[in-house]
């Protein structure tokens, strides 16, 4: 509840700092001096646990929490749920106000951000990091210190109108690059009006395209921590990503709202995207696609996304949200929160059992999901992330040329730095 | 001219509203006006279009609305939508933190702003040029820079998730004031200089001269302010730390917004259950702003 | 009547808010007319003080700053940087083409709009009778209609092949743009849309401003054989003036700041950053928690706008001394006819 003001104090004249130092020692928790996390003590969880949730998750979890409750009975969690809308700006505010709960959901793209201003609390040894999918387990890492725990997940796989491509005399499930570019083409050339949907450009390309950066071999970071996007790889990525446009295989417009009748309607023969899809198409009476895991270049890779659990170095009830937090990733709770939410599992092990473990849909992303990669949890990472965007777009509606493309996301990106 | 006015008649219409007529033709052209009807009758539907489907498209059931190409009439009706919006929602509680909030920070801006819109309009007091300024600045500075210390200053005053917190930025916008002032000072000078004659104070000359004959500027400002507080959305979000405190748009905003998929029939739902209670307001206001201050005015 | 007056209204305005009183037997009046003045300012510049003045005044310290979001919780890593952030801002090409989008946005929006509200509020005001009220209410519609699911009315009717607005193009043989799919055609569509979400707010604002047009003088000078337009001209637009400044300032600051309609039309920008305004940079930087570059972008912006605002000051008051002057002129002529 101070700080902030600190910040406009520290700032202000000199008067006004006397205030702000009389208690500055406590904020001088910078990141990298507590990488050891505190241990959580022993025994059962109590008092209130205040945790942040948004959407679904927010509207499921109250009522799923009896059941920690019921194991804790000195323990309540206190669910408030909050529209993803402006979840970022609500957080990046109660940090800095000070206001923050004891639990709150963070996208896995904010994580680098919200670590780095110190208000996350390091995830103790109760959790497990190896128990996750490593990509999922990655997101929660920032500058080498790992920040709560990686929720649910969710990756893109390759959605084909089954209809369509037996028409069109090709598998619906393409293996390689080769065989998607084939195999789309043929589609379209078999009536549809275009083969394959890609988002060309603006906010959220990256996650359709980096997929293929990272099954050419590319990287965003090299070991060091330097930004690598003017690779040969990404420029082979940006090359086969571009291709897509140039032939009129896939279109530059891609209709907001109407994706989904159109891949019932076969004018489409293919599209990329999340687990989300599945119920959506259900729901419009649609039963005839091929899931599939997305081709591989020089190996197989995928995007993974989801949402982490956080605990706020501020947190009020520290012990109780790192075992209510140390519950939620047990493997039969994961379980049982996909069968409340639809939430895919962050840990392999809940996917042994249900419907995880005998549905054929589902289990394309659970092999899918040993592939996908985050992106690394870098402060900057949004901002690069905007300059891919922004540059591939230009690659697929205006021709820029790959190489070209790639220097100038290299520039930009190292302009802004990882911010680390 | 008044044959074929005649003619476009309501025969039901009252004497009263006849007279009226007539007497606006006299002023305005000379001519019936078909073709204005017809112009102001095609703007409307365009106007009008757009939240039309809205309306309809609240009661398809989501695989409709996301149809290709779209439908106009629902083919299959269904109040699945709003039965889930009212089931899933406390909506009692929001809509009351929504009025709360909107009824306070309108009563707090007809109020304040109409003091000092009388005050800038019609005064000539020390400082009032650069009061007027900084007032009119600040409507100027994108409001987005302002939400960490506003929120800031919210928390360290004790107001985080209460009313107050929710009320009290709002209660004086440079916005009203810039109104009034502009209104007021539309408003002859003789009205104000009779007033001091009669020996009124500055007060009274406000209250019982000025503001009866702001009731179109103020119907006006209320409107716009109730409709603003009523469909803030980040201001509350960010105060609001539960539920409890949530008002309508943040709620709706809760399910119909997902990370990565949005539910298109629960947001038209919701958003057509936030329009109602703003189109009656503006029903009711309405009227306001056309009592013409032209005949209670000095003539 | 006039001596009274004179009496009671000593050298009255000649320099509105000068605080030196010029004429000497003003002075102990007008210092009670300050206090009155100040009275009723008091309860509004209180909680200006401290609801607006104070963040301002932080968000301005802000701009000076190299905040970012990772500082929130550790002030003293904040540094002071000068003037460096805008040298950042106005050496990105990026906000130089959210300028251009922005001024595009504002020299064709503005016009259009005021125009366009200003001839309905009159035919609403004058030339309607029957169901006035019910149109009123339609073209306010827009306004009080949630912006998202606007959103998703409009890109149907923006659709490329089978939009309504192509269609009804087509009607006319002409071959309808794709509207946000095309970099030349993204920003008169925004325009379009904004257009017609922000008539309601001017109509109902020129058409309270409307009621202080007296009736008696339209009648007067149609008596004198004035036509609509010379009446127009003559009448209503002197007497409307303070209205219409106000809802060409209003409209001015509020189409600056474009924001709304391409984060959902356009999915912020797009296509090729045609729609990039510079309210929604900022508020990309914002969200990225560059917070002192998003502040000296805003102040940047912001002194867009006072330069705009003072332009339509300038515009729609200097040429205005009528009102005003007859009426000083009135009262100095009883004045020193005292």
């Amino acid at each position: 509840m101070r700080k902030p003001l600190r910040v406009t104090v520290a700032t202000l004249a000199a008067a006004t700092t006397l205030i702000a130092l009389t208690s500055c020692g406590r904020s001088d928790d910078a990141p990298a001096e507590d990488m050891s996390a505190a241990p959580v003590a022993e025994g059962e969880a109590t008092g209130t646990i205040t945790v942040w949730a948004m959407g679904t998750e927010g509207e499921k979890l109250g009522e799923f929490a009896d059941a920690f409750s019921a194991e804790n009975p000195d323990a309540t969690v206190e669910v408030t749920a909050i529209p993803w809308d402006a979840a970022h700006d609500k957080i990046a505010t109660a940090i800095a106000a000070d206001q923050t709960p004891d639990v709150s959901m963070v996208g896995t793209t904010w994580m680098g951000e919200f670590a780095s201003t110190g208000a996350l609390d390091p995830t103790p040894d109760t959790i497990d990091g190896t128990s996750f999918f490593p990509g999922a387990w990655g997101t929660t890492i920032v500058n080498d210190v790992a920040y709560g725990m990686p929720w649910y997940v969710e990756t893109r796989v390759l959605y084909t109108n089954t209809a369509a491509a037996e028409a069109a005399g090709v598998s619906p499930s393409p293996a390689t690059w080769d065989d998607l570019k084939t195999s789309t083409a043929a589609i379209q050339a078999a009536g549809a009006d275009y083969g394959i949907t890609l988002q060309a450009g603006q906010q959220g390309a990256w996650q359709t395209f980096m997929p293929f950066a990272w099954q050419a071999g590319a990287q965003i970071l090299d070991d060091e921590g330097n930004i690598t996007l003017d690779t040969p790889e990404v420029v082979d990525a940006l090359t086969y990503y571009q291709s897509f446009f140039t032939d009129g295989v896939a279109p530059v417009d891609v209709p907001v709202g109407t994706l989904e009748s159109s891949l019932i309607a076969g004018e489409f023969g293919a599209m990329v995207s999340g687990p989300w899809h599945i119920g959506i198409l259900e729901e419009a009476g649609y039963a005839d696609f091929t899931l599939s895991p997305l081709p591989a270049g020089e190996q197989l890779a995928s995007f993974i996304g989801g949402s982490n659990l956080a605990v706020f170095k501020n947190a009020e009830n520290r012990d109780g949200a790192w075992k209510f937090i140390e519950w939620l990733s047990q493997p039969d709770t994961q379980a049982a929160w996909y069968e409340a939410t639809s939430d895919l599992p962050s840990v392999p092990e809940a996917w042994e059992t249900g419907t995880l473990a005998t549905d054929p849909q589902l289990a394309i992303f659970g092999t899918q999901l040993e592939t996908a990669v985050a992106p690394p949890s870098i402060p900057n990472w949004e901002q690069i992330a905007t300059v891919i965007d922004t540059e591939l777009e230009k690659v697929t509606r205006s021709g820029l040329d790959p190489q070209e493309a790639a220097t100038a996301i290299q520039q930009q990106a190292e302009a802004i730095g990882t911010g680390l | 001219m008044s044959t074929v006015m005649r003619d476009t008649q309501d025969p039901t219409s009252t004497p009263a509203v006849k007279q009226n007529k007539t007497r606006t033709v006299a002023i305005g052209e000379a001519r019936p006006q078909w073709w204005l009807y017809l112009t102001l009758g095609v703007g409307l539907v365009v106007m009008v279009t757009p939240f039309v489907w809205m309306a309809l498209s609240s009661l398809k059931p989501e695989a409709e609305i996301r149809a290709n190409p779209p439908t106009w009439w629902p083919q299959t009706f269904t109040l699945e939508n709003f039965t889930e919006l009212f089931t899933r929602l406390d909506f009692p509680q929001f809509f009351t933190n929504s009025a709360v909030v909107a009824v306070f920070v309108t009563l707090g801006n007809l109020v304040f702003c109409s003091m000092l819109g009388y005050a800038f309009a019609k005064i000539d007091f020390w400082g009032r040029a650069w009061l007027f300024r900084i007032v009119l600045g600040t409507m100027m500075i994108p409001g987005i820079v302002m939400l960490v210390p506003l929120f800031v200053l919210v928390s360290r005053l004790g107001l985080v998730d209460t009313y107050a917190g929710l009320i009290l930025p709002f209660l004086a916008g440079p916005f009203g004031v810039f109104l009034m002032r502009q209104f007021i000072s539309a408003l002859p000078d003789e009205l104000i200089d009779a007033g001091r004659i009669d020996g009124a104070g500055e007060f009274r000359i406000f209250a019982q001269i000025i503001l009866p004959l702001c009731k179109p500027a103020l119907a006006t400002l209320g409107i716009l302010t109730f409709l603003g507080s009523w469909n803030n959305f980040l201001w509350p979000l960010v105060v609001a730390s539960s539920e409890d405190k949530y008002t309508l748009p943040v709620a709706l905003a809760l399910y119909s917004v997902g990370q990565n998929e949005n539910n298109y029939g629960l947001m038209l739902a919701g958003a057509v259950a936030v329009v109602a209670p703003v189109v009656l307001v503006f029903l009711i206001l309405q009227k306001h702003i056309i009592q013409g201050i032209a005949t209670t005015g000095i003539k | 009547m006039a001596t009274s007056t004179a009496a009671r209204v000593p050298a009255p305005a000649d320099s509105p808010g000068r605080g030196a009183a010029p004429v000497r037997r003003s002075t102990p009046l007008r210092r009670r007319r300050s206090i009155a003045a100040w009275g009723f300012a008091a309860p509004f510049v209180l909680l200006f003080l401290v609801f607006t003045a104070w963040p301002v005044i932080s968000s301005l310290l802000m701009s000076v700053t190299d905040i970012k979001s990772r500082d929130l919780q550790n002030p003293f890593n904040v540094n002071f940087v000068g003037l460096d952030n805008f040298a950042t801002v106005l050496a990105d090409p990026l906000f130089w083409q959210a300028a251009r989008n922005t001024g595009y946005f504002v020299v064709v929006g503005v016009p259009v709009v005021m125009f366009v509200s200003l001839m309905v509020a009159l035919a609403l005001n004058t030339g309607i009778t029957r169901l006035s009220g019910f149109f009123r209410v339609g073209y306010f519609m827009p306004v009080v209609t949630s912006i998202v699911a606007v959103a998703v009315v409009w890109r149907f009717l923006l659709k490329d092949d089978n939009g309504i607005i192509n269609v009804v193009l087509g009607w006319f043989g002409i071959d309808g743009p794709n509207w946000l799919g095309d970099p030349n055609w993204s920003m008169p569509a925004m325009i379009l849309m904004a257009v017609w979400r922000s008539m309601g707010t001017l109509i109902v604002i020129f058409l309270a401003g409307l009621q202080g047009v007296p009736a008696s003088l339209h009648e007067a000078a149609a008596l004198d054989g004035a036509n609509a337009v010379q009446r127009l001209r003559l009448i209503t637009v002197p007497i409307m003036r303070p209205t219409l400044l106000f809802g060409a300032v209003l409209t001015g600051i509020g189409y600056l700041q474009l924001f709304e309609e391409p984060l959902v039309m356009t999915n912020g920008g797009g296509p090729l950053n045609s729609t990039l305004s510079v309210s929604l940079y900022i508020y990309r930087q914002f969200g990225f928690g560059n917070y002192g570059i998003a502040s000296a972008m805003s102040y940047l912006l912001f002194l867009a706008i006072v330069l705009l605002t003072l332009l339509q000051f300038r515009l729609l008051t200097e040429r205005d001394p009528r009102p005003r002057r007859k009426a000083r002129q009135t009262t100095e002529r009883e004045g020193s006819a005292r």
